[in-house]
């Protein structure tokens, strides 16, 4: 299986590095530290498309909030510690070779990089690109998880707003980013039982939803986050995502916020979640147990103003902040 | 039946509501929802672009055209956990494509005739304008008609306004949705139908940018879904949407304007057809509660 992926097309080379990390080869992430992984490809999207710009807006984004954050000890405003930066803690593997015409080849390049560096015992980071690519990623961990720790069960919590657990969509068959969630679905080890969904909003397929709740998924629409509480809903989520359950896969779609907030993205939604609830979301994911993650549907080329991608950029300071600083004990 | 009812791409197939399907305007029966579209604009406008909305709204619709796509089961409501049942929708929701280009009087003409036949076969006219000044020839079409106006020009104090725009006393609509409600049971003649005007400026700004004249204390969606929800229970001639530049400089790629239109539209579809029904056996929300 080829993992050395590095050498790219031109449209793919990262010009700018996930927080500035190292531009490395996969082979070369350690156990412990994230290796992010590319997927600049919108061909398995049915509508909007533009997210084939995603993981290079995000690296530039999370370049430029990086090189305006404190080099040194500093309090975070969120959490309100003193911490430091951790050095080495992410590389950047570039991206996967994507063949526009070729969802299998796709797949297969995006799930060799991840399984690597979950064999490896690193957490992968794919940046999406749209939601199908979620499934290789995830499919790249589950085998990597498998031959890491073959009894090993992960949980998986899907942040959206909406369901991707079809079937089939149309021309686009079985494998797109309407079928993303109910293809991981099917991965050896996982069950349906252990999959949780955030932020869900508006009009669904009731065959899906049934589907999910039958096999004892777990639904959280928009509506819930906000009776409820984000911080709540994710606490209840991980517990149920996490039963019988060794690690996490988290796949992040940025279009659970709203479009009020959030027009950058293919699949608009007016969920009315915050970015605050959004982030207050990833917070209570802090202590979880993450096996590997995917961020999904950033469009560039949808949102003028280029706020979308500086949110999504911030939802990774989020999820990542145990892993990009460290506590730093009061003077 | 719809032209095409297999899986489509959104962008491919023939272009109607929801996928609903074509009709000629003699063919509409008692009971039908009758699209048509206006795609024209009043120069006075501060921005070129309104007669772009028909076939936006159009296009954003078939993101909800479940009834013509076999592939599905059925929509739920997820917050709601309310199976929406959409059996027959394409029997009764029919487009009749748009008004025909020609010159000023003979739009008016001929928007002024279409609305008159619909209505008069005891159908509802979905109006897909087009800017808000049209909908004066619509009103003008159905004179028994009380007119409730969603955002929008405040041209006549009869009229029942649902945003939090100012009145003429200087007063403005409460932000108490309930109040507001009773406040329309107490205006509303049972006898009369309704034209319902809805202007995308019912929306607060901060969320729909696609608005030639922003109101800052607009709406949110809930409490237009609501309104039109409750709006669609009662007897009504036609609705007429405005106000959409699909087209607005540096916000044409969004499209939140469509959609917000669209979404909010279909608690009044639904609601006319009388599909929204509870679902007892369903896990429902109360499963997500705190604990």
């Amino acid at each position: 299986m080829n993992v050395a992926t590095t050498l790219n097309p031109h449209l793919v080379q990262p010009g700018h590095r996930l927080f500035e990390g190292p531009l490395r080869d996969v082979a070369d992430v350690t156990a412990g530290q994230i290796g992010v992984v590319g997927m600049p490809s919108d061909w398995t999207h049915s509508s909007r498309l533009g997210t084939r710009f995603g993981p290079d807006a995000l690296r530039r984004a999370t370049t430029l909030l990086q090189s305006i954050r404190p080099n040194g000890v500093s309090v975070d405003p969120d959490t309100g510690l003193r911490t430091a930066p951790v050095t080495d803690w992410l590389i950047d593997c570039g991206d996967a070779e994507i063949t526009a015409q070729n969802v299998d080849a796709t797949t297969e390049a995006i799930a060799g990089m991840t399984e690597a560096l979950t064999v490896a015992g690193a957490i992968p980071l794919a940046l999406g690109g749209d939601h199908y690519n979620s499934f290789p990623a995830c499919l790249g961990f589950s085998r990597g998880l498998a031959k890491r720790a073959p009894n090993a069960r992960f949980g998986y919590i899907q942040i959206d707003g909406h369901l991707d657990f079809s079937d089939q969509l149309g021309a686009w068959g079985s494998h797109n980013h309407a079928t993303n969630a109910r293809r991981i679905s099917e991965l050896p080890n996982i069950d349906v039982s252990n999959m949780v969904w955030v932020g869900i909003t508006g009009w669904v397929d009731g065959g899906d939803l049934a589907l999910i709740e039958e096999q004892g998924g777990r639904v959280f629409s928009a509506g819930d986050v906000h009776k409820m509480g984000a911080a709540e809903v994710m606490r209840q989520a991980l517990e149920h995502a996490m039963k019988g359950c060794d690690e996490l896969y988290l796949s992040i779609d940025i279009d659970a916020m709203d479009a009020g907030y959030l027009p950058g993205t293919g699949s608009i939604v007016h969920s009315g979640i915050t970015p605050r609830q959004y982030y207050d979301l990833l917070d209570g994911l802090s202590e979880a147990p993450l096996g590997g993650l995917d961020i999904v549907e950033v469009s560039p080329p949808l949102d003028p103003s280029e706020r979308t991608e500086f949110l999504a950029a911030e939802m990774l300071f989020r999820i990542l902040r145990r892993y990009r600083t460290r506590p730093v004990a009061e003077q | 039946m719809p032209l095409r009812s297999s899986p489509l791409p959104r962008m491919a197939g023939h272009l109607s509501f929801m996928r609903s399907q074509a009709k000629s305007i003699s063919d509409v029966r008692s009971g039908d929802l009758a699209v048509i579209g206006i795609p024209f604009e009043d120069t006075g406008e501060p921005h070129a672009g309104q007669s772009l909305a028909p076939r936006a709204l159009r296009e954003t619709s078939v993101y909800f055209g479940w009834h013509a796509n076999p592939q599905f089961s059925h929509p739920v409501d997820i917050d709601a956990r309310q199976d929406i049942s959409t059996d027959g929708l394409h029997e009764r929701l029919c487009d009749l494509g748009d008004i025909s280009s020609d010159n000023d009087d003979a739009i008016h003409a001929a928007l002024k005739a279409a609305t008159n036949q619909i209505s008069g076969k005891g159908a509802c006219a979905i109006i897909l304008g087009g800017s808000d000044h049209l909908s004066k020839t619509v009103e003008s079409a159905l004179p028994r008609c009380q007119t409730a106006q969603l955002g929008g020009r405040l041209d006549d104090v009869r009229n029942f306004h649902i945003a939090p725009l100012p009145k003429e006393d200087g007063t403005s609509c409460s932000p108490d949705n309930s109040a507001n409600l009773a406040a329309f049971s107490e205006w509303r003649e049972p006898s009369k139908p309704l034209f319902v005007r809805f202007d995308l400026s019912v929306f607060e700004t901060s969320i729909s940018a696609l608005c030639d004249r922003p109101r800052l204390g607009g709406c949110d969606l809930d409490t237009v879904v609501q309104w039109l929800g409750a709006l669609g229970k009662h007897e009504v001639s036609a609705i007429m949407l405005t106000g959409l530049n699909p087209s607005r400089p540096g916000m044409g790629v969004v499209k939140v304007g469509q959609r917000l239109m669209v979404t909010a539209l279909l608690a009044f579809i639904y609601a006319r057809l009388g599909f929204a029904k509870d679902h007892p056996n369903r896990q429902t929300s109360k499963e997500n509660v705190l604990v």
